[in-house]
C-alpha cells in the first residue's frame, strides 16, 4: 500500500463512498423525477408555455420553402389580432404582387425574449439562403417598459432556456456559470418549466393580493355577460361547421399564423361576432382592461426599460439581416382609453430616436390612422378581428402594395 | 455558487467524484479540498483569493513564532500583530466608509461640512468568518490552550474548506485543523445524517426566501402598514432569518458530513428561548462563544460584567455590518441581556427566573421571544429612523391603513412557516437518528422534500449572512 494512504481497509471505505456518491445523485434524480410528475399532473410544460411560438418555429423549415415572396409580421398579441396574413396576401398579390405573408405576433412575450426568436429565425432562414422581401416589426412601448419586465422576471430564465440555441445557452454558461447551468436544468431537465412558476401556479392565487380597481368607475353588466356566453355557446362549433379541417392550433399553417377571415364566415356568424365585440367592449371591461395595463405594463406612463430596448434594437438587426426590407411601425392605439401625458410623450420620442439611430430606419407611427376608429378595438389594445384587423391590414397592403409588387 | 443552486450541485458531485477517487490518499486528498475550496470561493470573486490565502500563511506563521517566542513580551507582541492584521484587514474592507461616513455626518452636527474620500471596496465574501477563524487560533496559541500545528498546506485548507468558508459556523482551530491532519474517510451513518441535514437546512432556506416577501411588505413600506402586516413582516424577517442562516449552516454542516468531517452545530431552537441569555446560548453559537471566550473574558469577564456584556454585544452587533442598525441592534442585545443579569440577582425576581412553572415559562417565553422580534427590526430596518417608525407602527392602536384582503391568510401561514422551522429542527435533533435506520420512511420523505424545495421558487436568493 500506498504510505500516504490512511487505511488497511480503503475497499470497504471506497464502497461507502461510492454509496454516498450514488445516493446524492440517485436521490436528485428521484427529487427531479417527483418534480415530472407534478408537471405531468398539472399538464405543465414547453409545449404549453410557448405553444404558439413552438408551432410558429416549427413551422419555419416549409416556410422557407415557400416559393412566393415572403413577408413576416412580427411582434405582440396586438400583432396577432390586428394582421391578417391572407387578407393581406389577396389585397397585394390581386395587385400584381406574388406574396405570402405569416403572422409573427406573439401575445405575453416582451422584447427580451422576441430577441431569442428573432434569431432563430435567422437561423433558419440563413441555414436555407431564403430571403424576406419585407418584414414589418411592431415597435410595442408598453412591451418595453420596467413594469413590464418586472412582471415577466420569474419567466426570463425559463423563456430564454426555451427559445436560446444550444450555443447561446454555451455562451450564457460561460460567461455567467450560475445562470446558464441553471437554465439549462430548466430546459433540458424540467422541460422549460422553473420552480418559480410551478409556486406561483399553486399557490400565487391565494397570495396575490387583490387588483386596486381605484378608477373603475362603472358597474359590471350582467346581462350583457350572460349574452356573451350564449353567443361564445353558438360561435364554438360555427368554427368547426365553417373550417372542418382546423386541428385547433393557435399558429395554424393553413391561415399563416393568423386568424379566420370574414369572407369565410356566413354574414349571420358575422353579426354574432360583431355582438360579442361590442358587448366586450363594455366601459367596465375596457376601464379594468385600462387598469391592468397600467400596473402590469405601464402603459400610460411609459418609463423604459433601456436592456428592453437594446433588446428591440437586437431584432430589428436580426431581421436586417435577413430581409430586403425592414419597417419598424407602432399599431394603432386605443385613445379613448389610452392617454398618455406629455412627459410620457417625451420618453417615446427619445426611445424612438435611439431605436432610429441605432437601426438606420425610421420607425412609423401608425397610432393614430384614420382608416382604424377607437370602435374598433376589441380591449384597449388589440383590434377585433373582422373589423379593426381588417381596416389595419387594408392600411398595411396599401403602405407596402408598390414594394412587394415591384420586380 | 449558493448551496441551493444547481451550480453547487453539479460542483458538489464533480467533486465528490475526484474525492472518492483519492479517498484514502492523504496528501493529493488534502490539496484536492484546497483547491475545490479555492474555486468554490473564487466562484464568488477570484480576486480575493490571494487575501484569504495571504491572512492565514501570515497567521500560521505568527502561530509558530509566538509558539517559540521566548519571552512573555515577545508573545503579546505577535498576537497582537495578528489580532491587529485580521482587524484591520476587516476594518479596511468592511468598516471604511462607514467609519468615514460617520465622521462626516458627526462633523456635520457641528456645521462643518467635510468631504472625506470613500473607498467603495467591494466586501470579500465572508471576510467577517474567516478573520475570526483566523485570529482564534493565533490567539489560542497565545493563551497556551493549543499547540501550533506544523502544516501550512492543512492550515489553509482548514481555513478555506468550503462547506463553512463564506458564512461558518466560525470554527476554532483546534475543533477543525485536526481532522485535517487525519483527513477522516467518510462514514455511511455520518453521510445520511448529512444528507438529513443538508436537506433540512434546503427546506428552511426556500422557507426563508418565500418569508422574505411578507418582510419587504413592512420593512421597505414608504409609511405605516397596518397592524396585522406589520407584526406578520416582523415575525417573517424573524423566520427569514432563521431559515436563512440556520439552512445554510445545517447544509454547512451536512454537506462536511458527507465527506467525513465534523463541524459543530450553530443553532438550538433558538426561538424556543426564555430569556436573553438562553437566546445568545441558541443563536449563532460560534459566533456568540467566539465572543465570549476572546472578547467577553479578556475584557475581564464577570468583573465589570454590565460594562462587558454591553461592550461586547456592541461591537458583536457591528460584526453583522457597518451600519448603526446594526450598532443599535447590538446595544438593544447588551441592554436586554444586562437586564437579564440584574433582575436575575434581585431578590423579587429570583423566583421567577428560577420557576419551573409552566405558565411562568410560556411567559419567560413571550417576553423574550417579543424582545428578539424588536431587536430583529432594529436589525432589519434600512435606518435608525425606519426602526423607530416600525416599532412604533407594532405598537399602535391608532389609525393605521386598512389591511388588504390576504392580510390574514399571510400572518397565518407566517406563523405556521416560523413554526414548522422549529419544529423541524425539534426533531432533526432529538429523533433524527432513530429516523435515519427507517430507511422505507426516511429515504422517500427526504425525496419528497427535495422535490418540494425544488418546486418552490426564490424572491431573493442570497444567503443574509453572506454580507457579514
Amino acid at each position: 500500500m500506498n504510505s500516504s494512504t490512511s487505511s488497511s481497509d480503503s475497499p470497504d471505505q471506497r464502497r461507502i463512498f461510492a454509496r454516498i456518491f450514488l445516493t446524492v445523485l440517485i436521490g436528485m434524480g428521484l427529487s427531479l423525477a417527483l418534480v415530472q410528475g407534478v408537471l405531468a399532473m398539472l399538464g405543465a410544460g414547453s409545449s404549453s408555455l410557448l405553444e404558439r411560438v413552438t408551432q410558429a418555429r416549427n413551422a419555419l423549415p416549409q416556410i422557407v420553402e415557400e416559393p412566393q415572396d415572403l413577408v413576416i409580421a412580427f411582434g405582440s398579441s396586438m400583432i396577432d389580432a390586428g394582421f391578417s396574413p391572407r387578407e393581406f396576401d389577396m389585397a397585394i398579390n390581386e395587385a400584381g404582387g406574388n406574396i405570402k405573408s405569416f403572422n409573427f405576433g406573439f401575445g405575453g412575450l416582451n422584447p427580451m425574449f422576441q430577441d431569442y426568436l428573432a434569431r432563430r429565425i435567422r437561423d433558419d432562414f440563413e441555414a436555407n439562403d431564403r430571403r424576406l422581401k419585407l418584414v414589418v416589426i411592431e415597435f410595442n412601448p408598453f412591451q418595453t417598459t420596467k413594469s413590464r419586465r418586472n412582471l415577466q422576471s420569474a419567466l426570463e430564465e425559463s423563456y430564454i432556456s426555451l427559445l436560446a440555441s444550444p450555443a447561446e445557452l454555451r455562451d450564457i454558461t460561460l460567461d455567467d456559470p450560475e445562470s446558464g447551468i441553471r437554465m439549462a436544468l430548466i430546459r433540458y431537465l424540467r422541460d422549460g418549466i422553473s420552480a418559480e412558476m410551478i409556486t406561483t401556479f399553486l399557490w400565487g392565487g391565494p397570495f396575490q393580493t387583490p387588483r386596486d380597481d381605484t378608477g373603475v368607475d362603472f358597474e359590471p353588466d350582467q346581462a350583457a355577460e350572460e349574452r356573451i356566453g350564449e353567443i361564445v355557446k353558438v360561435l364554438t362549433p360555427r368554427l368547426e361547421e365553417d373550417y372542418p379541417d382546423y386541428d385547433g392550433t393557435d399558429w395554424y399553417y393553413p391561415w399563416q399564423g393568423g386568424g379566420t377571415i370574414k369572407s369565410e364566415r356566413s354574414p349571420e356568424t358575422v353579426e354574432l361576432i360583431n355582438e360579442y365585440y361590442n358587448l366586450a367592449a363594455s366601459d367596465y371591461n375596457l376601464a379594468v382592461d385600462r387598469l391592468d395595463r397600467i400596473q402590469s405594463a405601464d402603459i400610460e406612463e411609459l418609463h423604459f426599460d433601456p436592456e428592453l430596448v437594446d433588446a428591440f434594437i437586437r431584432i430589428v438587426e436580426n431581421f436586417q439581416a435577413i430581409s430586403d426590407h425592414v419597417e419598424i411601425v407602432m399599431l394603432p392605439k386605443n385613445t379613448d382609453w389610452i392617454k398618455n401625458p406629455p412627459e410620457a410623450l417625451d420618453r417615446q420620442a427619445a426611445v424612438v430616436r435611439e431605436i432610429e439611430t441605432a437601426t438606420g430606419l425610421v420607425v412609423r407611427d401608425y397610432q393614430t390612422i384614420e382608416p382604424v376608429t377607437n370602435a374598433m378595438f376589441s380591449d384597449t389594445t388589440h383590434l377585433n378581428r373582422y373589423q379593426g384587423a381588417v381596416a389595419f391590414t387594408a392600411f398595411l397592403a396599401e403602405q407596402y402594395a408598390e414594394l412587394l409588387v415591384a420586380p | 455558487m449558493l448551496f441551493n443552486t444547481p451550480i453547487f450541485f453539479v460542483f458538489f458531485v464533480a467533486f465528490l467524484l475526484i474525492y472518492g477517487l483519492i479517498l484514502v490518499q492523504k496528501r493529493p486528498k488534502l490539496y484536492f479540498i484546497l483547491v475545490a475550496s479555492l474555486v468554490f470561493y473564487g466562484a464568488w470573486n477570484y480576486r480575493f483569493i490571494p487575501l484569504l490565502v495571504g491572512s492565514s500563511i501570515v497567521d500560521y506563521y505568527l502561530a509558530l513564532a509566538i509558539a517559540a517566542a521566548a519571552t512573555q513580551q515577545r508573545k503579546k507582541l505577535l498576537v497582537s500583530a495578528s489580532v491587529a492584521l485580521n482587524l484591520g484587514i476587516l476594518g479596511l474592507f468592511k468598516y471604511a466608509d462607514f467609519a468615514l461616513s460617520s465622521v462626516a455626518d458627526f462633523l456635520l452636527l457641528f456645521g462643518v461640512e467635510a468631504s472625506l474620500p470613500t473607498l467603495s471596496w467591494v466586501l470579500p465574501v465572508g471576510i467577517s468568518f474567516y478573520t475570526f477563524q483566523s485570529m482564534s487560533y493565533t490567539i489560542d496559541v497565545y493563551r497556551g490552550d493549543m499547540e501550533p500545528r506544523r502544516g501550512l498546506v492543512h492550515f489553509t485548507t482548514a481555513l478555506a474548506f468550503f462547506p463553512q468558508l463564506v458564512a461558518g459556523p466560525i470554527l476554532r482551530a483546534r475543533q477543525i485543523l485536526p481532522q485535517f491532519h487525519s483527513l477522516p474517510i467518510p462514514t455511511w451513518d455520518g453521510a445520511r445524517h448529512g444528507m438529513l441535514l443538508v436537506t433540512s437546512g434546503l427546506i428552511k432556506k426556500t422557507i426563508a426566501d418565500l418569508l422574505a416577501i411578507p418582510a419587504a411588505v413592512l420593512f421597505e413600506a414608504e409609511g405605516p402598514v397596518s397592524l396585522i402586516e406589520a407584526w406578520t413582516g416582523t415575525l417573517a424577517f424573524a423566520g427569514q432569518i432563521y431559515g436563512d442562516f440556520a439552512g445554510y449552516t445545517d447544509m454547512a454542516i451536512g454537506l462536511a458530513l458527507m465527506i467525513g468531517f465534523k463541524i459543530p452545530p450553530n443553532f438550538n431552537l433558538p426561538y424556543f428561548a426564555r430569556s436573553p441569555v438562553d437566546f445568545w446560548r441558541r443563536w449563532h453559537i460560534s459566533l456568540s462563544t467566539w465572543l465570549r471566550d476572546y472578547l467577553y473574558i479578556s475584557l475581564g469577564g464577570k468583573y465589570q460584567r454590565h460594562r462587558n456584556v454591553m461592550i461586547t454585544m456592541l461591537l458583536g452587533g457591528l460584526w453583522h455590518g457597518a451600519a448603526w442598525t446594526f450598532v443599535a441592534w447590538g446595544f438593544f442585545h447588551g441592554v436586554i441581556i444586562t437586564a437579564t443579569h440584574y433582575f436575575a440577582n434581585l431578590k423579587g425576581f429570583s423566583g421567577f427566573v428560577g420557576s419551573r412553572s409552566r405558565a411562568l415559562n410560556l411567559l419567560k417565553w413571550a417576553l423574550t421571544f417579543y424582545l428578539v422580534l424588536i431587536g430583529w427590526v432594529l436589525f432589519r430596518a434600512n435606518s435608525i429612523d425606519s426602526a423607530w417608525d416600525i416599532i412604533v407602527n407594532l405598537h399602535s392602536l391608532g389609525a393605521l391603513p386598512e389591511q388588504s384582503a390576504i392580510a390574514g391568510r399571510v400572518f397565518a401561514v407566517t406563523v405556521i412557516a416560523v413554526i414548522w422551522m422549529h419544529l423541524q429542527d425539534w426533531f432533526v435533533i432529538s429523533k433524527g437518528e432513530a429516523f435515519e435506520r427507517k430507511k422505507w420512511v426516511f429515504w422517500p420523505v427526504l425525496i419528497f422534500f427535495q422535490g418540494l424545495c425544488l418546486m418552490t421558487g426564490e424572491p431573493s436568493s442570497e444567503f443574509i449572512y453572506f454580507q457579514f
